[in-house]
């Protein structure tokens, strides 16, 4: 079983490249578990063809945590894809964090936690310890850093690779960097530069998506690319992405990199 | 956020600031406490008090409501279970009600004085506290104090008689200590009008802003002093008095602030100290030492009986407790040259 998790800023695609990489796997036969850790709980949307699906948290609001059965926070998706989401409060109230750890202890009891690839599609940054909750205790051995060309993009996957150096430094800890997934945001010599920063943390770029109108299209139409227009060349990027990861052994603990030297990396690219 | 720097110290009394603010909220009778927390904290904050008075053979029922917080509360918010708590305990017509918070809460964020603040029938005072986040123990005695000082209003009626503010509860000697006070208080003519707070009632709050003088129980509680006297224009005290000069300088400063002649009073209790003190004379020319009970170095206080009563300090000499904190007043002398003697003629 391989389990990963996608982290990056927010707005950056992390969920569009989860779902469709879900997609991908999913066509290639394999039994896949998508979760999405974010109060948005719009993760797996896609893959249910735009519906909302009950949040595992909604259900343990509603004080059904002892009674609850996988069916009721487990929905099959395109290509049977298994789609959960883990939801969470109000903005401004309670703790999300903790709604994270909850919802993978109540996963767990439940059995749920199993599949070819488990994908956890994390909130923007790791904001507190919640929110590496995927990337402890053994759940999420693979994070892939979602990052645009953008400063601040660079910034929160920065970020994330001292949340992951940190961790994996622990007894337990057995969390790594797999690599670095540029989602294009249509800047110039964007590709290059998301690949140099992956360089200086000691990672590399599995993939640079391209921006491509197509995306959008198909989201209007609830639905992937990968079962929105299965012969474009952006689902043809998706699946490459998808057969990468199946082969990806470079798992690395990463060095993250000053302000001062993510500037001037930043600075080597971006015009003034 | 709250920043607060751990206490220094974390010997005797320093739990947190719930331990804190429940010695002094509890003491309101017909007052009913809300910890907005897990149960657990109430448990363990009720069992600590109610262990410690029921060692003082002074055991009552604490009136302790728990918004009992659990997994659902810290993910989604703890504002309903306070509410649905305040609800309950209201219920019950208590004179008021005060909510401690404990550190889960400070850390998911509830807005406690937010809810506290709606229209309950009954006044529902949020007093500062965030368990071990919010500080130690003084600090939520010292919250607690302020806090219930919004009971009293802004009316002030000026009355006379003395109010002693923040009494330790929880100490052996309180009542000891009350009636020391009393007593050095009497030479002058005065009276206790208010113990804010031990043993009132709700109504008796708004006393807090009627009385001449506030006495302090220590300096830690110069924050409450300086707040009442901005509040109520009230001057005060900042201590108990401590020592057999500190007696003495007690009388003569609290006469300051009356405007009265201490001479008399003075007179009276030199004579009294002259007196205590000839009763233990077989103790003179003991060779004892004595260790600190705070701080690097004994106590000045205890540094000047030792001298009075012609006691020899050495290294080797018998070793001798020091309380903490230090005896109140010539009475508080007394009986710790009563427990001298035992060790020192055991």
């Amino acid at each position: 079983m391989k389990q990963i998790a996608l982290y990056g800023k927010g707005g950056i695609g992390k969920s569009t490249t989860a779902a469709n990489l879900s997609a991908a796997l999913a066509e290639m036969g394999m039994d896949v578990l998508q979760i999405g850790c974010d109060p948005k709980r719009d993760s797996t949307r896609m893959l249910m063809h735009g519906s909302w699906i009950p949040t595992v948290l909604d259900q343990v609001r509603e004080g059904r945590e002892a009674s609850i059965t996988p069916d009721q926070i487990v929905f099959r998706g395109f290509r049977g894809v298994r789609c959960v989401e883990a939801g969470g409060p109000e903005p401004g109230v309670g703790c999300a964090g903790r709604g994270i750890i909850a919802t993978f202890q109540l996963l767990e009891r439940l059995d749920s936690l199993k599949g070819d690839v488990i994908l956890y599609d994390v909130l923007g940054d790791v904001v507190c310890g919640g929110f590496a909750m995927p990337m402890r205790e053994g759940y999420a051995q693979e994070v892939y850093l979602v990052t645009s060309g953008e400063l601040m993009s660079l910034y929160a996957a920065n970020n994330i690779c001292r949340a992951i150096a940190r961790l994996a430094g622990r007894v337990r800890g057995r969390c790594r960097l797999a690599g670095v997934i540029g989602n294009g945001a249509g800047q110039a010599r964007e590709e290059p530069l998301v690949r140099a920063f992956a360089d200086r943390i000691h990672s590399r770029l599995v993939t640079f998506i391209p921006r491509d109108p197509i995306v959008q299209r198909a989201e209007i139409n609830r639905m992937t690319v990968i079962e929105f227009a299965p012969d474009s060349a952006q689902a043809g990027v998706y699946r490459s992405l998808a057969k990468s990861i199946l082969e990806n052994r470079n798992l690395v603990i990463p060095t993250p990199l000053s302000m001062d030297d993510l500037e001037s990396l930043a600075m080597e690219f971006i015009p003034a | 956020m709250t920043l607060n720097p751990l206490p220094w110290s974390s010997f005797r009394l320093e739990g947190c600031t719930l331990t804190g603010g429940l010695s002094v909220t509890t003491e309101v009778t017909d007052g009913v406490t809300i910890i907005h927390g897990p149960a657990g904290c109430s448990q363990h904050n009720a069992s600590l008090i109610h262990a410690t008075l029921l060692d003082h053979d002074t055991p009552h029922l604490l009136r302790i409501h728990s918004s009992d917080l659990d997994e659902v509360g810290v993910i989604f918010g703890g504002e309903g279970a306070l509410a649905a708590c305040i609800r309950e305990a209201a219920a019950g017509d208590p004179s008021a009600i005060f909510v401690l918070s404990t550190c889960v809460v400070q850390t998911i964020g509830d807005d406690v004085g937010g809810v506290c603040r709606r229209d309950w029938g009954v006044p529902v005072i949020s007093i500062p506290s965030s368990g071990f986040l919010g500080g130690g123990f003084q600090d939520g005695m010292r919250n607690a104090l302020i806090a219930l000082g919004d009971l009293a209003g802004d009316r002030v009626e000026r009355e006379g008689g003395i109010t002693l503010v923040g009494e330790k509860n929880l100490e052996d000697d309180v009542e000891e200590n009350f009636r020391e006070v009393s007593r050095l208080l009497a030479l002058l003519g005065e009276k206790v009008r208010l113990r804010f707070v031990r043993g009132i009632r709700g109504a008796d709050i708004p006393e807090i802003s009627r009385g001449r003088l506030n006495i302090l129980r220590e300096p830690e509680l110069r924050a409450v002093g300086e707040s009442f006297a901005a509040r109520f224009g009230t001057p005060y005290l900042d201590s108990f008095p401590v020592g057999l000069s500190g007696s003495l300088r007690f009388i003569g400063e609290t006469a300051g602030f009356l405007g009265v002649d201490p001479a008399g009073a003075l007179e009276e209790e030199r004579a009294f100290q002259d007196e205590a003190l000839a009763g233990f004379e077989d103790l003179r020319g003991e060779r004892i030492s004595i260790g600190p009970s705070s701080g690097d170095t004994a106590d000045p206080f205890a540094i000047e009986l030792v001298s009075s009563l012609g006691l020899l300090l050495s290294e080797d000499g018998v070793p001798l407790p020091l309380p903490s904190p230090p005896p109140v007043g010539t009475g508080g002398l007394v009986r710790l040259l009563h427990r001298w003697r035992r060790v020192l003629h055991a």
